[in-house]
Order: C-alpha cells, then structure tokens, then sequence
C-alpha cells in the first residue's frame, strides 16, 4: 500500500526535552518543536504571517527572523522553520533582528496597498499590528505599486483582493493541507505572482471561508462579512456551533444586536479552528427577516393570525389536555437543535405533563437512541490523532460532519494513520484511504461477514490497533442496525467508537431523555414510546391525535416526508416551537416563536459527549422566548406545573438529577476551556450499551437507492441564509453507464425514479465511478419531493 | 475522457509510469499537451490534471511559473534571443533589434503569419559563445544581427520541417564556447520543446540516421 503521508518540513515532537535561551531567559521546550512556537509557549512572541500553528512551517514570509548565536557568530535564522535545540541562544529583539523585521515590513509594503480605511481587515490586521508594532515607521519606495482588478469573486462565498495579498500561502496550504481541495495557487512568477483560481473553475471547497479567517492581509474576504462592521464594534462571544454535532468551538461576533460573524476558535479537543462553510456561514439566519416574532393561530382557511401568548397558551394548553384527558395519544418530535437545559425542559414537559413516552428528537434518519447515547467504548475525537487504524462506515464525513473529516484527513496524512473507508459509492477521503471497499446498501450484512472471517488486507487492517470506528448510516435506505453490528465487530477487535448521529444537540437531546426509550441521564424507560416512525404512521392513521414539535421540520427533513405530510394534515391538533415558518410548522394549529442559537445560555453535547456552553449574544427577536419558558407556562396551565424558573436553574437541577450529567455546572463549563465530557468521574451511566451483532435487514432489487445528505441543502437554517441558500448542488440521479443504458436513459435525460414512499421526477447524470445496480440522488435539495427510506428503486425514461 | 490521440495518450502513459506518483508527471505531460496545440491551451491544463490526478489550479501554478510553457501561440519557429549579461556585453540588443525587425514582432509577439515567434530570453548556458540565439531551443552561438536578419529570411524561405543545431551553426554561428560537441542526429520538429519523448523531436531509426 502507498504510504500516504506526505513528507514536508516536519520536525516530530518528541517526549525529549532541551534546554533554549531566549532573550536571556532560559526554558525548557520538547526537541523537535519550532522555535516559534517554543517561544510564545514562554511568553516572547515573535512576529510571522505564514506560520500558521495548524500548518506545516513554510518560511515564506521571513518576518520571523531572529539572531541565533553559533560558533562562527551570530544569524539570522526564521524561527518557524528551525526546531529548538540544546543549547540554543536566540536574541528576538537585538539590533540586527529588529533590522531584518523592519526589512522584511518595508518589502511587504512595497506592493501592499495603503486601503485599511475601506478594507474589511483594517482593525484586526496583522499586517497593519506588526507594521505598528515592528516596522520602520517609513518606506524608502516611491515607485508605482502593482495592480490588479479588485477584488474577484472566487467563489460564491469568498472575494479575492489580490493586491492587498503578501503571499504568505496560508490559504493554498490550506486548501492543499487541511482540506485536501487544492482550488486556489499562485500563479505566474516573481514580482507578478499571484493568488488565483484556475480559469473558470472557483474556489467551491466546503471550508472556503478559513482562507478568509486565516488571511493575514484583507485579501480574501468573505460575502457575508464584507463591509458589514469594523472589530472594534464587534461585541465577541465565545460559543459553539449550532450546526454539526462535533461541538466546534466558535466567537460569535455582533454588532448593535445583530450577529455579523463566526470565526472558529482553536480547540484542542474539537475544531482546531477550521470550520466548514454551512457552519461560519450559517449565521445569517439569525438575522433573518422570516424569523418569527408573535404566537399565531392557525384559521379554518389555512392563514394564520396573530395572537397574543396568552390566546395561544391558553389554545395550547386546552386541547392538549383535552386529549391528554381522553386518553387519546399525544407526541412530541424534535429537541435536537436547542440546548441540554430546552431538552431537559422538554423531556419533563412530555412525560409530566403531556403523559407520554412518544418522545423522538432524532427524525427517523438515525441510529437506535441507546446507541447513540450509552455505547461503551466510546471514543474521544483526539483518539483520531494517535490511532493506527481508523474505520469509517458511515455517512460521507466531508457531506455531514466536516470537522470530523478534516480531523480524519489530518490523522491519516500527518499522523500515518491508515484510513479502511466503507460506503457506497464516491467519498470525500476517497483520495486518503488506504483501503476503500464500496457495497451496495442492502448488502452491508454480507460485507461485514465477509470482513469477520476474511483474513484478507482489510480485515488485517483493522485487527491492527488502536482502531477508533466512526459508524453511522451511508444512507437513508440502510438499516441503522448494520451499524451497531458494524460496532459489535469493532470491540470485538479492542476498538473504540463514535457512532454518528446529526443535528447539532442530538447527543444532549438523547441524554436528557427525548427519546422514546431514553430517560433523562442516559438510563433506560420502563415503557417505551413509539419513535419518529411510528408517532408520524400513528398520526396519520389515527392512533396519535396531538403533536408538538419543537425545532423540527418533519416535512423536509424525515426520509418520508410524505408521510410527515399525511400524518401532519390528518393530526387532530399539532403545535409548533418554530424560529421561522416551515413546510411543516405552517401545517400547525399554533405556532409559537422560540429564541434561538445566540439568544439564549445553555449547554450543548458533542458527539463523544462533550458538554460545553453556547452563550447568549442578541436578544431574540419580537415576543419570542425560550422552549423551557413556554413549556413551563404550558405545564401552569395544564394543571401539572414542571416548576422551571430560568436556564441556570435547570442546568443546576440536571447537575443533580441527571444521573449521567452529575456534577456539571455551567461555572465548571466557563472554567474549563473545552468543556468536560460527561459522565464525570463522580457521576454514574445506568446504561452502558453493548451494541448486538444483529445484522440489519438485507434487500435487494434491480436497482438500490443511496440516498444521502450533501453539506448544502433545502434545510431551514440554510434557506433563510443568502450567502447558503444557493449552494444546494440540486436534485440530479446519478447511474452507472451499463445501468443507463439498459434503461435507454443517456446523460441530461429526465426520469421518473420512484421507491414504495415517494417519486420525483429527475435529470439523469452517468457517472463510471457509480456502482453496477445503485442510483444516488441527494437528500432534501429544493423542490424535490423526498423518496423515503425504502431502497428499493425503479427508474423509467420520462 | 482524453481528447487526445491514441499515440499521444500511449506516450503520456509512458511518461506518467515512469514515476513512482502520477503527480511528478505533470511538467512532461505539460510539454506533451503543449506539443498538441502548439502552445498550452486551458482545455491542454485540464488534460493533464486528469493525468496527474491534481487539480487544474495546480497545474496552472507550474505551467505559469516557467517561461517555457507557452501559453499563447509562438509560431512554428520560436526565435530566442540571450540578453542575459555575456550576451548583452557582446551586443545581444542589437542581435535582439535586427530578429524583432526582421520577423516584424516585438518580444513575447509572432510575425503576421504566425509563422516567427521571437522573444528574449535568459542566460542560455552558452555565455562562452555569446550572443547566443535558440530556434526551438536548438542553439546558435557567436550570432551577429546581420545572421540573425539572414536566419529569419532562411526560416521563412527555407520552412524547414526540423530544425537542428549543427546546421544552424554553420549557417548562421560564429564562434562557439567549445568544439567538443557530438554531431546532433536529431533537431527540433516544433512546438517545443525539442525532447524526444515529447515528440517535438524529429523521429530517427534504430541506425541513428534520419528516417
Ligand atoms: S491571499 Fe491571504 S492567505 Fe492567501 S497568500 Fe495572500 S495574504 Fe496569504
Ligand atoms: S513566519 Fe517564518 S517565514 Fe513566515
Ligand atoms: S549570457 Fe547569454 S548565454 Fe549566458
């Protein structure tokens, strides 16, 4: 196999200490570690544009000039390329050093133009801080600066300014490096060198906007942010992401209440400051005018009027009961978008009050809830970085979870990690994996048979450890049960595992008791409810008469959505917690209007159970309040009061009655820079989840649908955003060459593609790299009805 | 899907097997697709990030970081004159002023009929029979402008197929750095450059002769 490690400037740290002088003050740092970094780690920072401390060292800006002392004299070395060394003396600020910096600045501003005034980056430059803080002062040049057309648009997300560039190549390495889609390099030679695209082809990675982020100049800028405010009127709180469930750390930026920006924020423990696009991007809807300011109700004509909160609680609260009462079923979908302290509110509210167990925040696209919320052997997502062997059979990383992928991309490629990637069809690590195997969903159970008794290079692969497995469903057609057996395998071998689920709080939501079989606390129901599944069949035919649902789009975001359809038109009485007016939430009777991310405090868990705070930046917007508010005020009003007062307040009775979360305050969070992950040491899991080696349900057909989600999509939270709303690739159907052609379908033809829950009318595409007898077609893109989980597919000329 | 010729894909086949990564292909295959259209064309760049298995940008970024990936036609004759400094002390200028005048294009240009590109170029390696010019980088040294206005009546008159250096020598050179050199068998057949694996080079049969 080809040893996909890539060789650059790359000094290994080791456990080896030595001993370095700096300014005259002595230290000890771990051999192999870059001068640079050894400094500022002691305190004495030295200037550099390129290095970047998440990027192999490339000494092309050379501001990091320092004076060594060597036998033969004293010279000037860059400090972000030499690795410290025993004995090593170094002078940051000597004459000659503060020379060659003030050197380095004059050149750099030779070509650099004098526009801070109208540049998004003035204020929060650091060519303009290190020129104030090292520079000469003057420069000697008096000739014509170098000119280019300003700025060009390189991408829908990302303009670029390429006079204000220095070349330092942080964005190419970027690209190149970190997210492995080499769009942007420079071009041409010498004094004409410049950052560019290559005809025609833009910048369209999913993490564009880090460029803009790690920009040292205002060269890239990004759509969204682009003359919208100035730093030092930027309001700046530390947070987490709303969108992934990796819990990236985040600064959310505002000015006069209103969020103009995300930045990623280095955590250690999850982002290392990447973020991909949905996510920085996915703040406009915050601001979004559709947001919804005042309760309405719905009218006998389909309209909805404005009502105050006390007509539509009192709405709320007379017809749930009245069913409650009746002993008719109630059910309650969603929970996974808010906060642990919402969800906690929520899983009270339906159980006390609502007298249900018909509880499901995951929307019948996930894993068994006990899975995803207790499997033993958990892995950490820094397990990634020292594993020998990392299994992904799952969804496309690079689609759904993008810091995970970037984490993956960076253990194979820097750490030597061997990446064994099993999924249908084409892979966003495809050009990482050491072995790749793809499969026609339906036969995964064979597969993994296959890999338990093989001896073969594979099943080799992953007896080789420490294995960390990232496990979760290819697709909608798969049955999630292959991937606990997937799980079952993985500790049989001593591996660890992070089973995958999406939306961002999911994991916080399953811990605090929103699933039919979960109690709060990672502990089990005596008797459970029905899932999403099932609540939304009992709806349709009757058996369930009232839903809430709180932050949940059924309609678009079920595999079957129409099945959500039915069941939402046919449910005798259904009410929304909505931030905005969905293709479901507008089928409700009542909908009331909810704060949302950055409006509210409260704590999040990441997918290895990460527990971390999301803070409040903006006020929300009209009348809105929080879930936990609401349905305390419902609970009054229903006779069964749940007795909530404010976030802190739950969060401190979580902290004491939430078995697995005991001991965890929001003033420990706050301390902590990464969060804790839960449970902690003093605190108890009730449930540990042994996953079964129960094979999924096996299928087969002529043709087998892959259904799966791409990063951009017809999501809520994306179409109230302008830079994302865009950007969803669009419904296409993707087949094989021999299959096409025995259909009598070429490339562009139209086709009706159509499975036993939906059909949908589509644009054929021909692709080799699909596999014999398996159609793609992406989940949720704008106006395309959905096709269900059934993956059993026929396609008909049109 | 290649749009290049059965031959020519063989060739880039070899080539790209010659090296332990596809991606080490890509300065050869740039020469191979330059050879295509008889200078580097977007459509050429793409050709060879398939080959390579790298992206279009970064093909971009080699191919216009050296000079001898032409990225605009250069005619069937690429005139190229040293004005690095040996040259220009033995009057490389003037050399440079009387192909410019002659062909009727300006550096960087092509005559009217595409048929003489001229341009100037850097130090050739041939300082010690400067002024140096190259026609599709077969050399001349020793070249007065008067040989270099008869050099471009000759290509325009004579239209050789293949250009070679020994011939040009004689017809146009002066003195040379050294009399070492092994008689040429093979010369340029254009676009460039003249290497045998790009098939820019005049084919020759197993004896070494001309066929
Ligand atoms: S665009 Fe910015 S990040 Fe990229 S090379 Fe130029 S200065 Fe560096
Ligand atoms: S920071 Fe060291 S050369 Fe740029
Ligand atoms: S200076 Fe002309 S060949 Fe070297």
């Amino acid at each position: 196999m080809t040893d996909l490690t890539r060789e650059g400037i790359k000094a290994t740290v080791g456990e080896e200490m030595v001993k370095v002088t700096v300014d005259g003050q002595e230290f000890e740092a771990p051999k192999g570690q870059m001068l640079i970094q050894a400094a500022q780690n002691h305190g004495t920072y030295i200037p550099r544009f390129c290095w970047h401390p998440r990027m192999r060292p490339v000494g092309m800006c050379r501001m990091c000039l320092v004076e060594m002392e060597t036998p033969k004299g004293r010279v000037l070395i860059t400090a972000c390329t030499n690795p410290v060394a025993d004995g090593m003396v170094i002078d940051t600020k000597s004459e000659v050093a503060k020379k060659a910096q003030e050197g380095v600045l004059e050149f750099l501003l030779i070509n650099h133009p004098l526009d801070c005034p109208v540049c998004d980056r003035g204020g929060e430059c650091p060519l303009q801080d290190h020129t104030i803080a090292y520079g000469p002062g003057e420069s000697r040049f008096v000739e014509e600066k170098r000119h280019f057309e300003k700025p060009i648009k390189i991408s829908d997300l990302v303009y670029l300014d390429r006079e204000r560039c220095i070349l330092c190549a942080r964005c190419t390495r970027f690209s190149d490096e970190v997210s492995g889609d080499p769009l942007i390099e420079f071009l041409d030679r010498g004094n004409f060198t410049q950052i560019n695209t290559f005809p025609d082809q833009p910048f369209a990675s999913y993490f564009s906007g880090n460029t803009v982020q790690i920009c040292p100049v205002g060269a890239l800028t990004s759509k969204a942010y682009r003359f919208r405010a100035r730093p030092w009127d930027l309001v700046s709180i530390e947070s987490t992401c709303p969108h992934c469930t990796t819990g990236d750390r985040i600064t959310v930026q505002a000015s006069q209440n209103e969020v103009l920006r995300f930045l990623g924020v280095d955590a250690e423990a999850t982002n290392w400051s990447w973020l991909s696009d949905k996510c920085r991007f996915g703040f406009e809807f915050i601001e979004s005018p559709d947001r919804l300011t005042s309760p309405m109700i719905r009218q006998e004509d389909g309209s909805f009027t404005e009502a105050t909160w006390t007509e539509a609680l009192e709405l709320v609260a007379s017809r749930f009961t009245e069913i409650r009462d009746a002993g008719k079923g109630l059910a309650v979908l969603g929970g996974a978008r808010g906060t642990n302290e919402d969800a906690y509110a929520l899983a009270k509210f339906a159980r006390e009050v609502l007298s249900t167990n018909n509880i499901d925040c995951q929307l019948d696209d996930g894993l068994d809830p006990q899975f995803l919320a207790a499997t033993a052997d958990r892995a950490r997502i820094s397990d990634l970085d020292s594993a020998r062997t990392i299994l992904v059979w799952g969804p496309d990383l690079k689609e759904e979870h993008p810091t995970l992928y970037l984490r993956v991309r960076h253990a194979v490629q820097e750490k030597g990690a061997r990446l064994v990637l099993i999924h249908p069809w084409r892979n966003g690590l495809d050009d990482r994996a050491t072995h790749k195997l793809t499969y026609r969903p339906g036969s995964g159970a064979a597969l993994l048979t296959r890999l338990q008794s093989e001896e073969g290079e594979v099943a080799t692969a992953l007896a080789e450890g420490p294995l960390v497995a990232l496990l979760g469903r290819t697709g909608y057609g798969e049955d999630g049960r292959l991937a606990e057996a997937v799980a079952a395998h993985v500790r049989s071998l001593g591996g660890k595992l992070l089973p995958l689920a999406r939306r961002s709080n999911v994991y916080g939501a399953l811990d605090m008791g929103l699933a039919p079989s979960l109690a709060p606390g990672r502990a089990t129901t005596d008797n459970p409810g029905k899932n999403a599944a099932q609540i939304l069949e009992g709806l349709a035919e009757g058996s369930i008469l009232g839903l809430l649902m709180v932050g949940s789009d059924p309609v678009r975001d079920v595999p079957n959505g129409e099945l959500a359809r039915q069941a939402l038109e046919q449910a005798r009485f259904v009410v929304a917690l909505d931030q905005f007016l969905t293709d479901s939430s507008r089928l409700a009777d009542v909908v009331l209007p909810v704060e949302g991310f950055a409006e509210k405090e409260g704590s999040v868990t990441n997918v290895e159970g990460r527990v971390q705070k999301v803070n409040r930046v903006v006020p929300g917007p009209g009348q809105s309040r929080p879930d936990w508010s609401i349905l305390d005020d419902l609970s009054d009003r229903m006779g069964r009061s749940i007795n909530l007062v404010s976030a802190e307040a739950i969060a401190k009775e979580i902290a004491t009655e939430v078995p697995a979360y005991v001991g965890v305050t929001w003033d420990m969070l706050d301390a902590e820079k990464d969060g804790v992950v839960v449970p902690l040491p003093e605190a108890t899991q009730p449930l540990v989840y042994l996953p079964a080696d129960t094979p999924g349900k096996s299928f087969s057909g002529e043709l087998v649908l892959h259904y799966a989600r791409t990063m951009f999509d017809d999501g809520v939270l994306m179409r109230h955003g302008p830079s994302l709303e865009h950007l969803a690739p669009g419904a296409v159907a993707i087949l094989n060459f021999d299959d096409a052609r025995r259909l009598g379908l070429s490339d562009g033809d139209q086709a009706d593609i159509k499975t036993s829950q939906g059909s949908a009318r589509l644009t054929v595409r021909i692709d080799p790299s699909m596999n014999h007898g398996l159609v793609y077609v992406p989940f949720n893109q704008p106006g395309i009805p959905s096709l269900g989980s059934d993956p059993v597919v026929t396609v008909t000329k049109a | 899907m290649s749009e290049w010729s059965e031959a020519v894909q063989e060739r880039a086949r070899a080539i790209v097997a010659q090296y332990p990564q596809r991606r080490s292909a890509v300065m050869p295959l740039l020469f191979l697709a330059m050879a295509q259209d008889g200078y580097l064309t977007e459509a050429g760049m793409i050709e060879v990030a398939e080959w390579t298995g790298i992206t279009p940008a970064q093909v971009a970024a080699v191919a216009t970081f050296y000079t001898m990936y032409k990225r605009e036609p250069v005619g069937k004759y690429l005139v190229s004159c040293c004005t690095s400094i040996s040259c220009m002390l033995l009057g490389s200028d003037q050399v440079m002023h009387a192909l410019e005048e002659e062909a009727g294009a300006l550096h960087g240009q092509v005559d009217a009929e595409g048929l003489i590109g001229v341009e100037h170029a850097e130090c050739l390696g041939a300082c010690g029979g400067a002024p140096a010019v190259q026609v599709n980088y077969e050399l001349i040294e020793g070249v007065t402008p008067d040989k270099a206005r008869q050099l471009v009546q000759w290509l325009r008159k004579a239209r050789p197929e293949t250009v070679n250096t020994d011939e040009l020598q004689q017809l146009f050179g002066g003195t040379t750095s050294f009399e070492w050199a092994i008689k040429e068998e093979v010369g340029a057949v254009g676009p460039y450059p003249a290497f045998e694996s790009f098939g820019s080079t005049a084919p020759v049969s197993a004896d070494g002769t001309e066929s």
